[in-house]
């Protein structure tokens, strides 16, 4: 499968709700082991929400390994590869390590550390 | 209940200037008030105050009150601006903005992602007085979008987000506010955190340090989201820009040389961001990221 990114949203890959539409067009066919070609070209606008709901929600069901047989990126700009790059590691982490007591330890540490 | 608050001159150089706005919200943080903002003591009113008192507008409007502005004691000078700026006018003040040093001020109830790009693209980047490519501004627009994706998502601001920019050619900067009276950020985190009966502890400083680190989120949909002020912050660090926060007693300021989360003693419900960018390409690291297998 192959999707042209600009045809179906325009310049824009900002808000949680276009990421939901790519995920929702590509988890099905990951899921069965096909390929998917996700070409940006012409998309000049990145932010984290729509990578979050199209890409970082992949993980949580398709391994690492899958995803980097199965999913290629193309044409993507340096800022939107930055983007996207962030919001892999912070899925990765998150999916991995949910944690949240610890969290929670973490910031309680470091306040009584500051007083 | 009648009352009429004076509007002094407010800046946005200290921290202390914001406390002038929340000090009015403190003022006005009830039912059914009937407000006059009189302008005798004011000389200028900076971005900040501008997308803030439109708020307080709203937020007095949709409790069930009444705002008048006492037209006849604003300065000539500030009447040009708040025209000029489009305050006015989008209040039913009366008059028709124009272009100038002004950024519009905006009301946005719904994240309206292509009327909000445009925003920035054209009226805050846009206007000649930034001098940035076409790709740094993408990605600057990038980047300030985080804001609203948070502000949209997590503030749950009844009355919406109010924004406001100006251009400031003396000290070749360029400025950006944008204020909710929603639940603000140290709400969000301690709720985050509500099966933690230590939570309820966390400073809101601490709240307000833990939102700006990598990875953290406080949905807890069983999806990983960044809350992407990471990435702003990055960014505003790189490229010799200011952020600075507000939300209840927390306030943040982060430049190049400091990353300081401190609690006052003056409280605001809600979310205040301002920003800070300097309008000279020749200051910016564009990012290089370069594709590389894997990626995953």
């Amino acid at each position: 499968m192959k999707l042209n990114v600009f045809e179906l949203l325009g310049e824009n890959c900002i808000t949680l709700e276009d990421g939901q539409k790519i995920f929702d067009l590509i988890h099905p066919e990951l899921s069965a082991s096909n390929t998917v070609d996700l070409d940006f070209k012409d998309v000049k606008i990145f932010a984290s929400p729509f990578f979050n709901a199209a890409i970082g929600r992949l993980l949580k069901d398709i391994t690492p390994d899958d995803l980097n047989r199965l999913l290629k990126i193309t044409n993507i700009v340096p800022t939107g590869l930055a983007v996207l790059k962030r919001v892999i590691e912070n899925s990765k982490e998150y999916y991995s390590n949910p944690n949240v007591r610890k969290a929670v330890d973490e910031v309680l540490l470091e306040q009584s550390e500051a007083l | 209940m009648k009352i009429t608050l004076s509007i002094p001159t407010i800046n946005d150089y200290t921290a202390v200037n914001f406390d002038v706005l929340f000090n009015l919200w403190n003022q006005v943080n009830n039912d059914n008030l009937d407000v006059t903002f009189e302008f005798s003591q004011c000389g200028f009113l900076r971005h900040n105050a501008v997308a803030f008192l439109g708020g307080l507008t709203r937020l007095i409007q949709s409790r069930g009150g009444t705002v008048r502005f006492a037209l006849n004691t604003i300065s000539e000078k500030v009447k040009i601006n708040l025209a000029q700026n489009s305050f006015l006018s989008t209040l039913g003040f009366g008059g028709a903005p124009w272009e100038g040093n002004s950024i519009p001020y905006r009301e946005d109830l719904h994240q309206d992602k292509i009327a909000l790009v445009d925003y920035l693209k054209t009226h805050w980047l846009g206007h000649g007085w930034v001098h940035v490519s076409e790709r740094l501004r993408d990605e600057i627009v990038g980047r300030v979008w985080e804001i609203y994706a948070n502000a949209f998502e997590h503030g749950q601001s009844p009355i919406g987000i109010f924004s406001c920019g100006q251009h400031y050619p003396k000290q070749h900067e360029l400025k950006l506010t944008v204020v909710d009276f929603g639940v603000g950020i140290p709400s969000n985190v301690r709720m985050f955190f509500k099966h933690d009966a230590r939570a309820q502890s966390l400073s809101a400083a601490s709240c307000l340090k833990w939102a700006f680190q990598r990875g953290t989120t406080t949905k807890p949909n069983g999806t990983s989201r960044g809350m992407g002020l990471d990435l702003l912050k990055e960014f505003v660090k790189l490229n010799k820009g200011k952020i600075e926060i507000f939300s209840h007693e927390g306030y943040a300021i982060i430049d190049s040389k400091r990353e300081e989360f401190l609690n006052r003693s003056t409280f605001f419900e809600g979310t205040l961001i301002n920003i800070t960018f300097i309008r000279d390409e020749s200051y910016y690291h564009l990012a290089s990221e370069v594709l590389e297998e894997p990626l995953f």
